[in-house]
């Protein structure tokens, strides 16, 4: 009973935040780093769900924007064929915040869904393969589901899709502090996954395949789960970033997207959600930061990748997990002891 | 009644006959060994067993019921445990949650319940005391944290058998769990065994080169030359048969370490 | 009928350069078990390279000629050789000892380097490559023409993997190259230098890697700084097509990729072009994961 207590409370709290961050930010910031917060956002999810794949059950995954896309496009088609007349009609009862928040779950949950149904028809003959095998498999499928996207002229196939309709209605959702909520909720999920004694599973296939089988794992099915659930995240990060930006095309989808998406996870620390999190955050913003460069900043930007990886070829974190007891004994390992 | 019945098992990969016609019948609580020199195939029987590789002819039993053609893991939920003569240890895990793991992978399928409110942690809690308590058992309490990869050798072998334990199993089988042990370390090991053995009521079948060894804790032996068994009964009547005498001259002047 | 020839010939041109490159990844792969991505962006280093080196040798004002062609390929040939060589010592070999996905993460660190350095460098727009040589029909069977272009593409291609063909089984180099393949520590135990037996691969494959680019140039003209993605990403396919890490397989990965990738958009759509290359991909990894000519390994337990 305590512990659901602590939940309404931690929720309440949360929603609190979440709501101020909404209200205060957008007058604080202009719309050029509201757009890069909520791209940060977008990449933070999409990394730690891979992470899920690649740095706790060992699958070499590299076709995480082809999910990302099923996502995107699931949720976009959603909210331009459907949701549109629908947030017309809810209009008329409430006021049109409240019907715009009522509705954004939906197209979220359909781009997870769509992207883990997606990952389940990839993932159960790739999952045959192993190692590089599988990775090539799913960067072939990546791109294959990206140009059956482009070929589909109901969403715009080579010209895109926007989510601008004339009904009247905005389905753009750029809103941060739901966006950050989202993202937060989705990494929760996937950490609480992860770090249960049932999520020992996945990193036992990571471990050795053939001994967790012994143990009794079910070892194709733990690594089709570990597709799904990371499938489905993907496909939220999509829907969002579709709904953040009010526009989609293929193109924010081509296996470069997938091979950063990888260089985040590897980058913060193969088993590490919180190095994820940070490499993603950090190299989502690093070539926005580094924009007083001019022309040099996406050379800058690739020199930033290759250095980072000579000096830690474990990644940012290894596979810690960044937390405060961590950051206490790294400021008490500098402190000279009393 | 046999709980585990090997009949006609013949396995061949490619043109390689790795095992033939081989019959191995343990009863419940039976306490035995399967001998034989480097490449007689008392390995690929264990794999035989538990799934790893399904035999080209024969059939293997489980309490009354055919286990061959199942999946490693089923077999495992059937209740067979294993150990690997190359420990196959999950390296980085710490030696708690290699026996977790093994409990979780027993027991459950999905990982669903995560979604579950107090009921979940409840059982979490309930697991972790479950896994501290086997390591308890095997004397590895203070190796609870540590990477399995971290712990001496002689531990890493037995927390092998702990992460087996955990997966709650009817028939505990053994790959050579003396290899690379001195004569001290594999004394206590004789000691754990026999323990187990009673403590779980397990039926535990071993594989090792080291026949003194074996001798010493075994009832019943079989042993294996170029994948057919040649002898079969109690180690005193085995160890004067003569095709085993034949089959081991030479190997003894092997290097004890040496592996299949 | 004779449609149908006209683009063999077409794929079979388009495929030998794809199997020049697929070379390079699968001799890579096959020595430090690498997929290198940048590899692609170093075909389109020989392309720029080549390129320039027309331009200040002179060779692109002159009279076209075989002999000006054959300077621009070992200019072009020679900077990549140098090119594969400095990434492997700087990128890759560092990171020998480290877990394996961090040397694929530099590798994509390298080829957004190229790229970009390459916009840098050589201007975003796309280039001309000069015409090294007059294009020129050489045979004509009703519809069916071969032209000097088509043939020199071919013949330089083959030339090209014959040569490698013996220096891998010819030559000392090739003999530890191949040694390196099976089992690297092992073959350092037997006292091959591993290291540059490395680097020299590095050196074999980006060369050929530049050939590509040039013979690209001479067939399209049009190059860019992003050239390299697609091409390099499918050259990739075909070496996995052949079997990764073996050169014969490469080859006939790259000649099928290419007449296929002709075929299908002659006769269904350029649209799903750059699709097929990966559904033959995806195909060949569930019915044949090994490749063509790929051997398989069973892990002992």
């Amino acid at each position: 009973m305590k512990r659901a207590a602590r939940g309404a409370v931690v929720l309440a709290a949360a929603v609190v935040v979440l709501g101020l961050v909404d209200a205060v930010l957008p007058r604080l910031l202009n719309t050029y780093y509201l757009t890069i917060l909520a791209r940060i956002a977008v990449a933070v999810l999409a990394a730690v769900s891979l992470q899920l794949v690649n740095g706790f059950t060992g699958q070499f995954s590299i076709g995480h924007a082809g999910f990302m896309a099923v996502g995107a496009y699931t949720g976009a088609a959603l909210s331009v064929y459907t949701g549109a007349p629908l947030l017309a009609a809810l209009q008329q009862f409430m006021p049109a915040a409240l019907a715009r928040a009522l509705y954004f779950p939906f197209p979220l949950l359909a781009g997870g869904i769509a992207a883990s149904f997606a990952g389940l028809l990839v993932g159960i003959p790739a999952l045959r393969l192993r190692g590089d095998y599988l990775a090539i498999a799913t960067l072939g499928f990546g791109e294959i589901i990206r140009i059956a996207i482009l070929n589909i002229d109901a969403v715009g196939g080579a010209r895109g899709f926007s989510l601008s309709v004339q009904s009247g209605v905005e389905l753009r959702y750029e809103s941060l502090g739901a966006i950050a909520g989202v993202v937060a909720l989705s990494v929760a999920v996937i950490a609480r996954l992860v770090y249960s004694a049932g999520g020992l599973a996945f990193r036992a296939v990571r471990e050795d395949e053939t001994a967790a089988e012994a143990m009794g794992i079910a070892t194709t099915r733990v690594k089709s789960e570990a597709f799904a659930v990371a499938s489905f995240f993907a496909g939220v990060a999509g829907a969002l970033f579709a709904h953040a930006e009010g526009y989609v095309h293929t193109n924010s989808f081509t296996f470069v997207r997938s091979f950063e998406i990888m260089a985040f996870v590897v980058l913060g620390g193969l088993g590490s959600l919180t190095g994820a999190a940070l490499a993603a955050a950090v190299l989502t913003a690093a070539p926005e930061l580094l924009r007083g460069f001019g022309e040099w900043r996406m050379v800058l930007y690739s020199l930033l990748i290759i250095t980072t990886m000579l000096v830690r070829p474990q990644g940012l974190l290894g596979s810690r997990e960044l937390s405060l007891a961590l950051l206490r004994r790294a400021l008490a390992r500098r402190a000279p002891g009393p | 009644m046999a709980l585990l019945e090997l009949a006609g098992i013949t396995v061949r990969f490619g043109g390689v006959v790795a095992i033939s016609r081989f019959d191995l019948r343990v009863d419940a609580g039976a306490l035995v060994a399967m001998i034989g020199p480097n490449g007689a195939g008392k390995t690929t029987g264990f794999n035989v067993i538990t799934g790893v590789c399904a035999p080209t002819e024969g059939s293997v039993s489980f309490d009354g019921e055919r286990i061959d053609g199942l999946s490693a893991h089923e077999v495992c939920r059937r209740g067979i445990a294993r150990t690997f003569q190359n420990i196959r240890l999950f390296r980085s895990l710490t030696a708690l949650e290699n026996v977790l793991a093994a409990g979780v992978g027993a027991r459950r399928d999905g990982q669903a319940d995560v979604l579950r409110g107090a009921g979940w942690q409840r059982r979490e809690d309930a697991d972790a005391a479950a896994a501290r308590e086997l390591l308890r058992r095997l004397g590895l309490e203070r190796f609870a944290d540590a990477r399995a990869d971290a712990l001496p050798y002689g531990e890493q072998r037995r927390l092998e058998i702990a992460r087996a334990l955990a997966t709650r199993p009817r028939l505990l089988l053994l790959d050579e769990p003396a290899a690379g042990m001195n004569p001290s370390e594999k004394e206590a090991l004789r000691a754990l065994i026999v323990q187990l053995h009673r403590d779980f009521e397990l039926s535990i079948v071993l594989i090792d080169h080291d026949i003194p060894f074996v001798m010493n804790l075994c009832e019943r032996v079989s042993v294996l030359d170029h994948g057919e068994k040649i002898a079969e009964g109690p180690p005193e009547q085995v160890r004067r048969d003569p095709r085993v005498i034949e089959a081991y001259l030479g190997t003894d002047a092997e290097p004890a370490a040496a592996r299949e | 009928m004779e449609q149908f020839l006209q683009q063999l010939l077409n794929g079979i041109a388009w495929g030998s350069i794809y199997a020049l490159i697929a070379l390079g990844y699968t001799m890579v792969y096959g020595v430090l078990k690498l997929i290198n991505f940048a590899h692609g962006d170093v075909y389109m280093v020989g392309a720029m390279s080549g390129y320039y080196a027309a331009h200040s040798l002179g060779i692109a004002a002159a009279e076209p000629s075989l002999a000006g062609l054959f300077a621009v390929l070992l200019v072009s040939m020679t900077a990549c050789a140098a090119l594969g060589a400095v990434i492997e010592r700087v990128a890759y070999r560092p990171l020998r000892t480290a877990p394996r996905l961090a040397s694929l993460i530099t590798a994509i660190g390298v080829s957004l380097l190229l790229e970009n350095g390459g916009q840098l460098l050589f201007g975003a727009d796309p280039k001309f490559f000069p015409p090294l040589v007059n294009p020129r029909e050489l045979v004509r069977i009703g519809a069916l023409a071969v032209s000097n272009i088509q043939l020199i593409v071919f013949a330089t291609a083959m030339l090209l993997m014959v040569g490698l063909e013996l220096v891998v089984m010819r030559t000392r180099f090739g003999r530890a190259m191949r040694a390196v393949s099976v089992d690297a520590p092992a073959a350092a135990l037997m006292g091959v230098p591993v290291d540059r037996v490395i680097s020299g691969t590095f050196v074999l494959g980006s060369a050929l890697a530049a050939a590509a680019g040039i013979l690209v140039g001479l067939s399209n003209p049009k190059i860019d700084p992003l050239m390299g993605l697609l091409p390099g990403l499918k050259a990739f396919v075909a070496a996995v097509l052949g079997g990764i890490g073996s050169i014969p397989g490469a080859m006939v990965g790259g000649l099928l990729l290419g007449v296929v990738e002709t075929f299908v958009s002659a006769y269904l759509s350029s649209t799903y072009r750059d699709a097929i290359a990966f559904v033959i991909l995806i195909a060949i990894l569930l019915y044949r994961p090994t490749g063509l000519f790929g051997t398989g390994q069973v892990e002992k337990v």
